[in-house]
């Protein structure tokens, strides 16, 4: 295949187990080889990039140097990485809030576990603010598998959701801070209308989860609220991306068991998100191999695995034919290390 | 190639034990949790057990289901969440006015774990209520189902006290005493999966969890379809993957890795089909 260029994101899509991780890894350490500079991001809980590049849990939420010698490659040069951290994003936007206890709250705290379930919508505003650094040509980007991909597509629309207006109104009727300083809060007869309701809607509340929770939930919130700015510029994100001349789509799927059709249904959901502009890539495709694979005539059950292996590559090429700009077809790696793979994958995209 | 066959019978018996009512099966994307879930179904059925298949947050591959004739059930957060909130404040109109506010729609889509410990919660009050009940939970992929298991601890924290945190703590027995939970992490012969494995493994120990069986899916080392044939017939890369995969093994702590075969079969709901049978075939216990 023909040299791809790069754009300022790269986004690497796809259900589970298709190599999502070890490609993103692979294109990334092939730009860096050509002096590209580039940051690796994976947004996937179960963190697989920690494996391939030997990074520590702890180093979660820091943007790291990877040396081409974590390799072996002979060359000189790196690409940096960085695991989704949700607390790590969250501290650096209350770092820059003008009143720093805003997020200090035990519920906000709870949710940026890096298991509590905020990762997809941190993780919007988290490759926002690394774009928006300027150090980058190109951000790579590794997602979670299928669902929780399409979760991370509608992480913008969440959160506009929840700072729609008239949720706010729930808050100044509590008298809460929700404006900046010295910004002046507006009374409308909805505030008025909507707070009725609330009191009641509160009061049913408190008697399922108890007081506590519902003024530090509504401290959470408003504490949120102040800081809206910084969730919001996810929307920026998320119209970019739909710009060909910002990104590039890789819709990744492989010749296993059942991922032609999984792959059909992603596409399905991920295609309001993405533009036309998007890229098949097949990976762990056998058809190298099994060209040259004749078993002998009477050996039944080699000629089963055969012929049930060719009938799978043969399912992934009626994926291949649905409109992409181009499909592009990895090899099987026969390896047995992270890296081997990562080095073999890299040679594809030359 | 030998080999040892009684180890077969590890799977079917840690699925046939009668205390566990709710099987998790977890583990990396694309390991085949679908199929071995559905298939785990089909063999307990076989064996006159009362079993439903659930998938949990994820849209259930209903063709799949169908072809396979599995029984089921699907939850959906929001009614979920409508029939909990009506029972403990004892109105269901009420309970369906609060679920319409924006206010607590834009809650739910913000609080993924508040979502996945409400379908939790309804399916142990469906195997409390019923005590012949079985479930099989096709659970989400590795750091999915750590939120999910880790989500009561997280909401008892966070509410303190309340009727909610009683239910909580009922919860978490269910969860993670008397064995009412089989959690199982399945995965393939790579070095990627395994080890995910095995870090979850740990980090659903440090969440509770007393015990965590595995799966190793797909297996070509116990392939009857090559197994037949001497090595020499095989092509390169065949020999090749075969040598990877023995190395792995090798490295694994066998006798706690159980195997299911790689099956030669193209269509999904034959490869399940094929797992029963494996598993009826070598279940110690008659039906």
């Amino acid at each position: 295949m023909s040299d791809l260029a790069y754009k300022n994101i790269e986004i690497f899509c796809g259900t589970g187990g298709v190599g999502k991780t070890t490609l993103a890894t692979s294109r990334a350490y092939e730009l860096g080889r050509k002096g590209v500079r580039v940051l690796l991001i994976t947004i996937d809980p179960a963190k697989r990039l920690k494996q391939v590049l030997g990074l520590k849990d702890e180093k979660q939420g820091e943007v790291q140097k990877i040396l081409a010698s974590h390799f072996d490659a002979r060359e000189e040069f790196s690409f940096d990485a960085l695991l989704m951290s949700p607390r790590a994003t969250l501290s650096r936007i209350a770092s820059q809030s003008e009143d720093g206890a805003d997020l200090d709250n035990p519920i906000v705290n709870i949710l940026t576990k890096p298991y509590g379930g905020m990762n997809e919508i941190m993780a919007i505003i988290e490759v926002q603010y690394q774009i928006n650094t300027g150090l980058y040509d190109c951000i790579v980007l590794d997602t979670p598998p299928g669902k929780h991909f399409i979760d991370f597509l509608q992480s913008s629309k969440k959160i506009v959701q929840f700072f729609d207006k008239s949720f706010v109104e729930i808050f100044k009727f509590l008298g809460k801070r929700i404006t900046k300083k010295g910004e002046k809060p507006k009374k409308s007869l909805l505030s008025i209308i909507v707070s009725s309701g609330v009191k009641k809607l509160l009061s049913y509340l408190e008697k399922v989860t108890g007081k506590d929770f519902v003024e530090d939930f509504i401290d959470a919130v408003s504490g949120l609220y102040r800081n809206r700015e910084a969730f919001l510029t996810a929307l920026k994100f998320q119209e970019d991306l739909k710009k060909p001349s910002f990104s590039n789509w890789f819709l990744v799927t492989s010749v296993e068991q059942g991922k032609s059709s999984e792959a059909m249904g992603l596409k399905n959901e991920a295609l309001k998100f993405m533009h036309k502009d998007s890229y098949l890539l097949i990976n762990k495709s056998l058809s190298p191999y099994l060209g040259q694979w004749t078993p002998k005539a009477d050996d039944t059950g080699l000629i089963k695995l055969c012929n049930s292996m060719k009938a799978r590559e043969n399912a992934i090429k009626e994926v291949a034919k649905e409109g992409y700009k181009s499909v592009l077809f990895f090899p099987e790696v026969l390896g047995a290390t992270p890296i081997s793979h990562v080095l073999e994958l890299a040679d594809n995209w030359k | 190639m030998k080999v040892a066959t009684t180890s077969f019978s590890l799977l079917p018996s840690i699925l046939s034990n009668k205390k566990a009512r709710l099987i998790v099966i977890t583990g990396k994307g694309g390991v085949g949790k679908t199929s071995l879930s559905l298939a785990c179904v089909k063999f307990l059925s076989s064996r006159g057990r009362k079993v439903l298949y659930n998938s949990f947050d994820q849209p259930a591959n209903t063709n799949l289901i169908s072809q396979t004739n599995t029984d089921h059930f699907d939850l959906d957060v929001e009614s979920s969440a409508q029939e909990y909130i009506g029972k403990k404040i004892g109105s269901t109109t009420v309970a369906s006015w609060i679920m319409k506010t924006p206010f607590f729609k834009s809650l739910f889509n913000m609080l993924p774990g508040l979502a996945q410990m409400i379908l939790l919660g309804n399916i142990i009050n469906m195997l409390e209520s019923d005590e012949d009940l079985t479930i099989v939970l096709d659970s989400p992929s590795s750091g999915h189902a750590l939120t999910m298991l880790e989500s009561p601890e997280n909401f008892k924290e966070m509410f303190r006290t309340g009727l909610i945190v009683e239910d909580i703590d009922r919860m978490q027995n269910f969860l993670f005493r008397d064995e009412k939970m089989l959690l199982m992490t399945a995965s393939l012969p790579s070095q990627m999966a395994t080890v995910e494995a095995l870090e979850l493994g740990i980090e659903l120990k440090k969440r509770g969890v007393p015990k965590v069986h595995k799966i190793l899916n797909d297996s070509l080392t116990v392939c009857s379809e090559i197994l037949n044939s001497p090595r020499s017939e095989y092509p390169e890369f065949l020999k090749t993957k075969l040598s990877l995969e023995e190395d792995l093994i090798k490295n694994l702590e066998k006798d706690q890795w159980p195997l299911m075969p790689h099956f030669s079969l193209n269509s999904q709901d034959l490869v399940i089909e094929a797992m029963t049978n494996f598993l009826s075939t070598h279940s110690r216990d008659s039906a």
